[in-house]
């Protein structure tokens, strides 16, 4: 072998050895992450590292059924994954701490365990202290049933509430709507000269009056992606996999004090006025905040914000009043 | 009788099975709804009638996870997330069976999820038993000549 073929062969080498490796390297850096239902396994890697400012490439692909990936408190639109397709993502956070992204699109019964986080380090100039929810300053027991005595004859209507106010004004705050119950409301006007039926009507009216329609077209949005395959379209707890929980619920070792904690797996019947007359705005903001109560309710706080929260909470209480829009 | 004339006549007879029009008594078009349960991987129903004309509106609830709809020949489609009932309205113009099929992979038998829409009676079925059953008798009476 002379020395000008041994030269060439080590450029054809180092050639080969380039042409493969510089893909392989570019490949790695943004590694592809798979979805995966949740009982087979999540996101994969479910814990990514990012840092605040730096845009953060994702490549996302599905190795089972359609997925989506949003992060939440973040405003994002939601991209779809899909099988044997690589969707890429680029994101950019402002804030450092830890993100939760999870699935959007319904990918079985336990779709809601598919979540992951995104680690994002950094310094922050001015950490805001997180605001604590309304269901802790008010010392409320979410896990206790909170049932009100009463219920009206008729579905409550905010338009003849609107009609029994003009001359004598109740006008309550905001404060006063999120941390009483329509109950409390109702025995709250006790006093004036109102029959009952016309108090219930009011009191829809007070609940119409903290929410505008485009917050509760927003809560019905919300509602519809995220609840209401197990709660019910209508809110009857009715939902597609309502059956499918209360079967997984009685075979689980979830609660261990016996059949009557295992009902609770049902999903909640929002269209029960004993519960959700009962029930306060704050009381419902830390059922979705923190999620649990011994069943397959998950936990929203990480996902949405406390607006989107507040926009939830005046949509389930339309399954209980006529509103006038 | 020649065996060509024979032949003539027989083909002329599939002719007139397969291709003369049909007298159609007039239906009324209605409308009908369906409700369409999709799961992990048919449909239920699965098999849809409907006359020619009528105003269908399918309903898809998806019960596990995301599935879709689409109707061959008509090339319409629909999706639907599990709690996200999908609503498809279409006027059943065409005549004739046609697939539809799941168009967003929703698993391992993705494929095999498909169900069928009947626009009127299927006529071609019955035509072609029609002009198998005259091609039996023609054979046959042409190897009785022979003999």
């Amino acid at each position: 072998m002379n020395r000008s073929e041994f030269l060439s062969r080590i450029f054809v080498i180092t050639g080969i050895i380039l042409a493969i490796g510089a893909p392989l390297v570019f490949w790695t850096r943004t590694p592809l992450i798979h979805a995966r239902m949740a009982e087979n396994g999540g996101w994969n890697p479910d814990i990514i590292q990012a840092e605040v400012g730096q845009p953060l490439d994702l490549k996302l692909t599905s190795d089972d059924v359609v997925h989506g990936f949003a992060v939440g408190q973040m405003d994002m639109q939601s991209v779809d994954v899909l099988p044997g397709k690589v969707t890429d993502l680029t994101l950019i956070f402002d804030k450092p701490g830890i993100y939760t992204f999870f699935c959007t699109r319904w990918c079985g019964l336990n779709h809601w365990r598919m979540r992951g986080t995104i680690e994002v380090s950094g310094s922050s100039a001015d950490p805001e202290p997180a605001s604590i929810p309304m269901y802790v300053t008010l010392d409320l027991d979410i896990d206790a049933p909170h049932e009100s005595p009463v219920v009206p004859q008729q579905i409550p209507s905010a338009i003849r509430g609107q009609e029994l106010i003009t001359n004598s004004p109740i006008l309550q705050s905001p404060d006063y709507y999120r941390s009483h119950s329509p109950y409390q409301a109702f025995t709250d006007l006790s006093h004036t000269t109102l029959a009952e039926p016309q108090r219930w009507d009011v009191v829809a009216y007070i609940w119409q009056s903290n929410t505008t329609p485009e917050s509760l077209a927003n809560g019905q949005q919300l509602y519809a992606q995220n609840c209401a395959a197990c709660h019910g379209e209508n809110g009857a707890g009715d939902g597609v996999f309502a059956d499918d929980l209360a079967a997984s619920g009685e075979a689980s070792m979830q609660t261990m004090t016996g059949a009557d904690n295992m009902m609770m797996q049902s999903p909640v019947d929002f269209t029960n006025p004993t519960r959700m007359l009962g029930a306060s705005p704050a009381l419902l903001q830390g059922k979705i905040l923190r999620g649990g109560m011994g069943t397959g309710m998950p936990m929203w706080g990480s996902i949405f914000t406390e607006e989107q929260i507040w926009d939830l909470v005046a949509y389930i209480y339309s399954f209980q009043f006529k509103y006038h829009y | 009788m020649t065996p060509r004339f024979s032949l003539l006549l027989f083909v002329m007879a599939g002719l007139v099975v397969a291709f003369v029009p049909l007298p159609v008594p007039p239906i009324a078009p209605q409308e009908r709804t369906f409700r369409i349960e999709a799961g992990q991987f048919a449909y239920s129903p699965s098999e849809l009638k409907v006359n020619p004309g009528d105003t269908v509106t399918i309903q898809l609830v998806s019960t596990d996870v995301v599935h879709g709809l689409y109707v061959d020949g008509y090339d319409i489609s629909i999706e639907a997330d599990p709690g996200q009932t999908a609503t498809l309205t279409f006027t059943a113009g065409k005549a004739g069976s046609f697939r539809f099929r799941c168009n967003v992979t929703c698993g391992a038998m993705h494929p095999f999820m498909i169900g069928k829409l009947n626009v009127g009676s299927n006529n071609w079925l019955y035509r072609s038993i029609g002009v198998a059953l005259l091609a039996v008798v023609g054979v046959t009476l042409s190897l009785k000549q022979k003999t």
